[in-house]
């Protein structure tokens, strides 16, 4: 609080000095936070076309696999299931919006051809197949759904924290600052108009000692005559 | 690195993304889910070999408060949830209006 701060020029000028570095820092957070939700926005965008796509393309997936359980049996669908032998992998990369690290990310062998899913051509039937291709185009949509969901995250995280660092240097910091400022500059004042005082104080007292003095001589001088 | 896609959800959710090739996966019966949902999460989680976990959306109620929200906030592996009614899943509608102040998804209803 302001009366922590000892009332001394040095430490007024220390106060300047922060109170220009935290205005400074504070022009730029924001300015970065804008900048972020401007980004967010765009990405918010993207992720709502995702998000439709996917259900559709849930419910497609979910159709045909009904459709192959109804016809084949469950024992035939999961048969099938099991005898996948190419496995759909991603790798990760970044890349970076603003400071923010967004990964990017890549599949491999999501689709495939029928001769490499692994469970034969004899032993399955077309709806199996399709509900197999249904399930890959889900894949697909999933993995752009996971890598625009991770950037939304990662975005609404450091606009959370940015957005904290600019409110508290706004209600927290600055007015500190400032009210610290103004006491140091009024308790100097007060010194000043205290060391006035006490000047004419001083000079005052002098001259009635002189006064004194020089009636004292003259009265010395009037009993000598 | 290359991670792999993990499914957790009852036998019938999981068999169509078999189909499709991924091997990870957790099946948990309707009528287990609050027992072992959780310790399946779990696994998965932890398993450094994964990037992305699915999940069907109702399934999330059936998990405990917190293993719910570390799996809803985690990046690695990132969750993505089906069969939601469009709106951002994964609380991820929660976060928005906590960062941005607004419901950005409200349109979508």
């Amino acid at each position: 609080m302001a009366k922590d701060v000892k009332p001394t020029r040095k430490n007024l000028m220390a106060i300047e000095d922060r109170i220009e570095l935290s205005e400074r820092g504070h022009d730029t957070l924001e300015q970065k936070r804008d900048g972020l939700i401007m980004e967010f926005m765009d990405i918010l965008d993207q992720a709502q076309d995702v998000r439709s796509d996917l259900s559709d393309d849930y419910e497609t997936a979910q159709r045909k696999i009904d459709m192959a359980r109804a016809m084949e049996g469950d024992v035939a669908v999961r048969g099938a299931a099991a005898a996948l032998k190419e496995h759909p992998e991603i790798t990760t990369q970044s890349k970076n919006i603003m400071g923010v690290v967004v990964p990017q990310i890549e599949s491999s062998k999501v689709k495939k051809s029928l001769d490499e899913r692994g469970y034969g051509l004899l032993g399955s039937s077309a709806r199996i197949d399709e509900a197999a291709d249904a399930y890959e185009e889900l894949l697909e949509t999933i993995i752009l759904a996971a890598e625009v969901e991770t950037a939304m995250k990662k975005m609404l995280e450091e606009i959370e924290t940015t957005k904290r660092r600019v409110n508290a240097l706004e209600f927290t910091l600055l007015p500190q600052l400032y009210e610290n400022q103004e006491y140091i500059e009024q308790k100097l004042e007060e010194q000043e108009r205290e060391e006035i005082f006490r000047l004419k104080k001083i000079k005052a007292k002098k001259e009635e000692e002189e006064e004194e003095a020089e009636a004292a001589a003259e009265a010395e001088a009037v009993s000598a005559d | 690195m290359s991670q792999e896609i993990a499914v957790i959800g009852s036998p019938e959710f999981t068999t169509g993304f078999r189909l499709a090739g991924v091997r990870t996966f957790e099946n948990v019966p309707d009528d287990r889910k609050d027992e072992e949902l959780d310790d399946a999460v779990e696994r998965t989680l932890e398993d450094e070999g994964v990037g992305i976990i699915v999940m069907h959306e109702e399934d999330l109620s059936h998990l405990s408060r917190g293993v719910r929200e570390r799996v809803e906030g985690s990046i690695e592996p990132v969750l993505v949830t089906l069969g939601a009614s469009g709106a951002g899943g994964g609380g991820l509608r929660d976060q928005i209006k906590r960062a941005i102040g607004i419901d950005l998804m409200e349109e979508d209803d």
